[in-house]
């Protein structure tokens, strides 16, 4: 007999009478890492939230180092030991880094006046430990996604906990942060801590976790020790089926050049970039977190002023001062941040598709009968998965409010497309279909850029791959230069003008 | 995927909290009062809360889109007070349908242009709505005061044509009950099936994404002020007609709190991104039901704000409760 | 539950006995007491009420107070609603409240407008006080009482046709005295603040006075207040105005500054209700060989002394 952390029993939960979770049971022992994989929508994060008390199961019971717990708010969650990164971001805005990370668990002295001495001083430890340089009084308003991750990470890891749940902690995170994270991780579990692990990224499943419990709708479908199971034997068991090739085969770009970009700055973010989109092409941009793309991405679609430098579109200077600009001008933007800047949680499915495009659903009147329709064709072409088009987004999982965001970008019918991330937390089964249609969209004329922190993407879909270090451009790579090794060495510095 | 298959399924039911409490309240007052169910007293009602109903009809815009106005009080009485002295100048030199007209449009113009000034503060300036409009409701109402001299500004009495449109009917029902009725199909009808009231509702839930998804936001922002604006220009036309005067230090004080009211009781959160015009009509019949009930009854009007306020507490506790249960799902 | 219904039940059965019951409706429509003398004018209707009520029951009344013109109108038009046959109507302000008025008096009922008079003579019977007497038996005596000679200070009102009339009969007054000397005249909006605040300068600027004249029993609290606070002790008198209850007590007590005041009475509300009683069920006044209710009544401005304070003072009453 091994003496178990936490164990379920028959855990099911129905959210007004449809049931996302059936009958779960798993067991975790002291000190082990378990992977949670499965479909978006499988029924991963309700699973982790019943566990962290943010819902409470319809069926089953839960045993925690033995005893049998009812575990109905987070409160009683944080008293056994249990904490959880959330797959989307809970912090508070206006907030700074240490009061968003010692949020109900201040630090007082006496029992009554703050100690943001301490706590400032605990940030700086925690921030040291993963390696990353966040002021603990920057307002979470000014970090940029991935350091918004790490300080969800550093509040998890304040507190000691017995069990830690991360659910998919590292989609917007690039190697270095991923490999830091990596070894807390180990370092956790050598102090007996247990965690459960949620990712599409099957590698890193396959990584860092002992075991590896696959859901599908909902249901229990295999665990197995990651030793003895490939990441493809993963994956097929998460959609029940074989799964073929994952990349598309690459179509060359017309010689056209449909986007200009020349002397981009802005102050402090960016130094002087140039490049260029051919007609049909998919450009790459990678770099480490903080080189700069998104803030890139954010100028270009009028977001951010400039400083200097001007955008050329098809060969004419187009000034675009305002995100409509943008969008008048036929460029499309997939934001990184989901909830932050992609999509509005309480509008429905409808809604937030049309959003951008709302103006060719009637100049002043919406046709509705349109907007159901073409919603429809999303939902059928990204296979959403949702009660009805009229449910509001905050009830949907996070890849398929992934999938959402990226039927609202795609329905303007922009020319140019700025993808963000845009298979953050996207199972493997979709995201093949997501790389698929991108090539379909490709051989129809539409050029792309495609911002991405898992390089194996960019390397699988890029004609070309431009690398940003420190908000300046530190080169453009081409044919057999597009490899994991030289984007590595223009990221960090290696090689290439910075 | 199925959709909006059944009706009823879909209705939501923290949406009816307001006329559920209508109705309570309804019968309540049929039995308390036997005055209570004549049409005449029905009408006065509608007619009564016609004035806050208008005004809250464009602050569910404001509100929806995260803002809130403070200053529609004492609009009421600057675009009323303009209006009549600007009346009492164009009497002189035109006839009286004209000089009607012409003095709604100026009240109209006044109304307008306060909610404008508004917008931009609040927009151009980046003030936060409610300082803003504290301001301007201060500035209003002192302008008013001082052209008004503190005291009633009048129209002769040998002109009738504005107290007996104010005080009119029409078809057998008052005429403010017709304009009421018209604005709120409009504005029902601006808020759910254009593109602006989709908009204003994106950038109430989430300003952001709405800069992010190509909206103007501050121009969506801007003309709920103007609306609102609009809106109290009617209020003020009608209140001015019903007195044929206005009373620089009373009309309108107050109207804010219920406008506000009349909003939130109607099921539109104070926290913007969605609202129910129809539900800002019922919940300022409410406050108009409960003030004619407790008259009716013989209740001491010093115990009608308690009356008010509980109602107002209540209907939001309902509407909270309901929203809990609703997100918290079959727990 | 089921006691709540029944006590619905009660209210209305008990309702509709009262309006079986009763011929006559009356609907009385006043302000709110916003201040010490509306305060007066709701203790004195509520009396005059209940007073009729014991007297007779064919005649059932509807008291409203109202917080503001529109309140009012609206006010008005619930009790249109209750088919009343006579409105007792102390008006907020005259304008606003002419219109609905016009309308009720052109439905055939008997109105009595108190106190406020309307922009139109749209009413049966108008009771007022007498404002114009009030400045004139305060300028009298307190120039008697000084001796024809003097430094006065005045207080005044809401700026307002009511406060023009007494400012002008008390200032046309002491005219006839030339040892008496007006320092100063400033309003006090009948209220006790502003007049602690306006007494206060006047205390400040005037080394010398003999006399204050509030115009107003409320604005006298205040000027007292602040004649006190200032230990000075050369102030040989002090008027206010109206008969409040307090004020009346140091006249009856022998109070050595405060020796008379001048009637301005709330109780004219009560007057004006026993009017519409009178008016509505055709009864002739007592004495008065008309059939009718005179259409003007001008109540007198009356001097109270230590002589006859105890005629005027009313323990139970607000003000
Ligand atoms: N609060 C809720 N109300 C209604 N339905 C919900 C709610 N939360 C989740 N669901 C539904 O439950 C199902 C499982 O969602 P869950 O978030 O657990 O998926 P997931 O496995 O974490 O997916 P992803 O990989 O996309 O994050 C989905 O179909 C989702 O629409
Ligand atoms: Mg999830």
């Amino acid at each position: 007999m091994e003496d178990f952390l936490i164990k379920t029993k028959g855990i099911s939960k129905e959210f007004s009478g449809v049931r996302v979770l059936n009958n779960i049971d798993f067991e975790l022992k002291k000190g082990e890492i378990l992977g949670l994989i499965g479909e978006n929508g499988a029924g991963k994060s309700t699973l982790m939230k019943i566990i962290s008390g943010l819902y409470f199961p319809t069926e089953g019971e839960i045993f925690f180092e033995g005893e049998k717990v009812v575990i109905n708010s987070p409160f009683v969650a944080k008293k056994l030991g249990i904490s959880i990164i959330p797959q989307e971001f809970n912090l508070i805005n206006h907030l700074n880094v240490y009061e968003n990370i010692f949020l109900g668990n201040e630090k007082r002295k006496n029992k009554i006046v703050l100690d943001k001495k301490a706590m400032r001083k605990k940030t700086k430890e925690l921030m040291n430990k993963l390696k990353t340089v966040i002021d603990p009084d920057t307002v979470i308003e000014g970090l940029s996604v991935a350091q918004k991750q790490m300080v969800e990470i550093a509040k998890a890891l304040s507190r000691d906990s017995k069990l830690l749940i991360l659910d998919e902690p590292t989609t917007v995170l690039t190697i270095n942060e991923i490999e830091i994270l990596f070894d807390l991780m180990r370092n956790l579990k050598d102090h007996g801590v247990s965690m459960v692990y949620i990712s599409h990224k099957l590698g890193e499943v396959k990584e860092i976790c002992d075991e590896v419990m696959i859901l599908r709708d909902g249901n229990f479908v295999s665990k197995a020790n990651t030793s003895k199971i490939s990441e493809k034997e993963m994956a097929e068991n998460m959609v029940g089926r074989v799964l073929s090739e994952v990349y598309p085969e690459k179509v060359s770009p017309d010689s056209d050049l449909c986007l200009e970009v020349k002397d981009y700055s802005v102050d402090r973010v960016l130094h002087n970039i140039s490049f260029d989109l051919k007609k049909g092409e998919i450009l790459g941009f990678a770099g480490l977190v903080g080189a700069g793309r998104t803030e890139l991405a954010e100028t270009i679609i009028g977001i951010r002023k400039k400083k200097s430098g001007e955008l050329l579109i098809n060969g004419e200077k187009v000034e675009i001062k305002n995100p409509l600009d943008a969008v008048n001008n036929g460029i499309g933007y997939l934001p990184e941040d989901r909830q932050g800047t992609g999509i509005i949680t309480n509008f429905d499915l409808i809604k937030n598709t049309t959003l951008v495009s709302l103006r060719n659903y009637g100049k002043f009147i919406i046709n509705k009968k349109k907007e159901r329709e073409r919603t429809r064709e999303y939902v059928d072409e990204f296979k959403i998965r949702a009660a009805s088009l009229k449910t509001k987004l905050e009830f949907f999982s996070g890849g398929n409010q992934q999938k959402v965001s990226l039927a609202k970008c795609l329905d303007p019918q922009p020319k140019i497309i700025i993808f963000d991330e845009p298979t953050r937390g996207i199972d493997v089964n979709a995201k093949r279909e997501i790389y698929f249609f991108i090539n379909d969209l490709v051989k129809k004329g539409i050029s792309c850029i495609f911002i991405s922190s898992e390089l194996e993407e960019i390397i699988g879909m890029c004609n070309r791959v431009a690398v940003m270090k420190e908000g300046s451009l530190a080169g453009i790579l081409e044919g057999e230069h597009i490899n994991e090794k030289e984007i590595m060495y223009y990221a960090t510095g290696v090689k290439g003008a910075a | 995927m199925p959709e909006e298959k059944s009706f009823f399924k879909k209705i939501d039911i923290t949406k009816l909290g307001p006329l559920v409490a209508l109705a309570i309240l309804f019968v309540i007052s049929a039995f308390a009062s036997p005055y209570f169910l004549q049409v005449r007293n029905l009408l006065n009602i509608l007619s009564q809360v016609s004035f806050t109903g208008m005004i809250a009809l464009g602050m569910t815009f404001i509100i929806i889109s995260g803002g809130i106005d403070l200053s529609v009080g004492s609009a009421v009485a600057f675009s009323g007070g303009v209006m009549i002295i600007a009346l009492n100048g164009l009497l002189q030199v035109m006839s009286e349908p004209l000089a009607l007209l012409v003095g709604f449009l100026v009240a109209l113009g006044v109304g307008i242009g306060c909610g404008a000034l508004n917008g931009l503060i609040v927009t151009k300036g980046r003030l936060a709505p409610f300082i803003a409009t504290l301001g301007t409701m201060a500035i209003f109402r002192s302008l008013i005061l001082f052209f008004g001299n503190a005291g009633n500004l009048t129209v002769d009495f040998r002109y009738t044509m504005l107290k007996d449109i104010g005080r009119g009917r029409t078809f057998g029902v008052q005429n403010t009950i017709w304009v009421f009725l018209i604005l709120t199909i409009i504005l029902q009808f601006v808020l759910n099936k254009t593109r602006y009231g989709r908009y204003v509702c994106a950038v109430g839930s989430n300003e952001k994404v709405a800069k992010f998804s190509s909206i103007k936001v501050d121009r969506v922002r801007f003309m709920t002020y103007v609306i609102t604006g609009a809106t109290v220009a009617f209020a003020a036309f009608f209140a001015a007609g019903r007195m044929n005067s206005i009373s620089t230090t009373q009309v309108g004080d107050q109207y804010e709190l219920d406008a506000i009211a009349a909003v939130v009781i109607g099921g539109t959160p104070m926290t913007g991104g969605t609202g129910i015009i129809w539900g800002t009509v019922v919940g300022a019949i409410i406050l108009g039901m409960i003030s004619n009930m407790l008259n009716m009854v013989g209740v001491s009007p010093y115990l009608h704000g308690t009356v008010k306020g509980i109602v107002i507490i209540g209907a939001v506790l309902v509407q909270e409760i309901g929203k809990r249960s609703t997100s918290k799902l079959s727990n | 539950m089921k006691k709540a219904f029944l006590l619905v039940l009660v209210v209305l059965f008990v309702f509709t006995a009262v309006s079986l019951a009763a011929t006559y409706k009356i609907g009385v429509s006043i302000p709110t007491a916003d201040h010490g003398w509306t305060g007066g004018i709701n203790y004195w209707a509520a009396k005059a009420i209940e007073d009729w009520e014991a007297k007779r029951d064919d005649i059932e009344f509807f008291l409203v107070a109202s917080s503001d013109p529109q309140r009012q109108v609206s006010d008005i038009e619930d009790l249109m609603v209750k088919g009343i046959d006579a409105l007792v109507i102390l008006a907020h302000d005259s304008a606003p409240l002419t219109p609905i008025v016009a309308e009720v008096y052109e439905a055939g009922i008997y109105v009595v407008s108190v106190d406020r008079g309307l922009l139109l003579p749209v009413q049966d019977v108008y009771i007022a006080g007498d404002n114009p007497g009030l400045g004139r038996v305060a300028g009298q005596w307190m120039a008697e009482e000084l001796g024809g000679k003097g430094k006065i200070v005045a207080l005044e009102g809401i700026p307002c046709v009511i406060n023009t009339e007494r400012v002008e009969a008390f200032e046309a007054e002491i005219a006839k005295y030339p040892g008496i000397e007006l320092l100063d005249s400033q309003p006090a909006y009948w209220s006790a603040d502003t007049g602690y605040e306006v007494m206060s300068n006047y205390l400040q600027k005037y080394p010398e006075i003999d006399a204050v004249f509030a115009q107003d029993d409320d604005v006298l609290i205040g000027v007292l207040a602040a004649y006190e606070e200032s230990g000075r002790d050369d102030i040989k008198t002090f008027f206010g105005g109206a008969g409040s209850k307090i004020m009346i007590k140091k006249v009856m007590d022998g109070d050595p500054l405060v020796k008379a005041d001048v009637t301005y009475p709330p109780s004219m509300i009560a007057t004006g209700i026993s009017l519409a009683v009178f008016g509505v069920t055709g009864e002739p006044l007592v004495g008065f060989y008309q059939q009718k209710v005179p259409s003007e009544v001008i109540l007198a401005a009356e001097l109270v002394t230590p002589e006859n304070a105890h005629l005027y003072y009313e323990p139970d009453s607000v003000f």
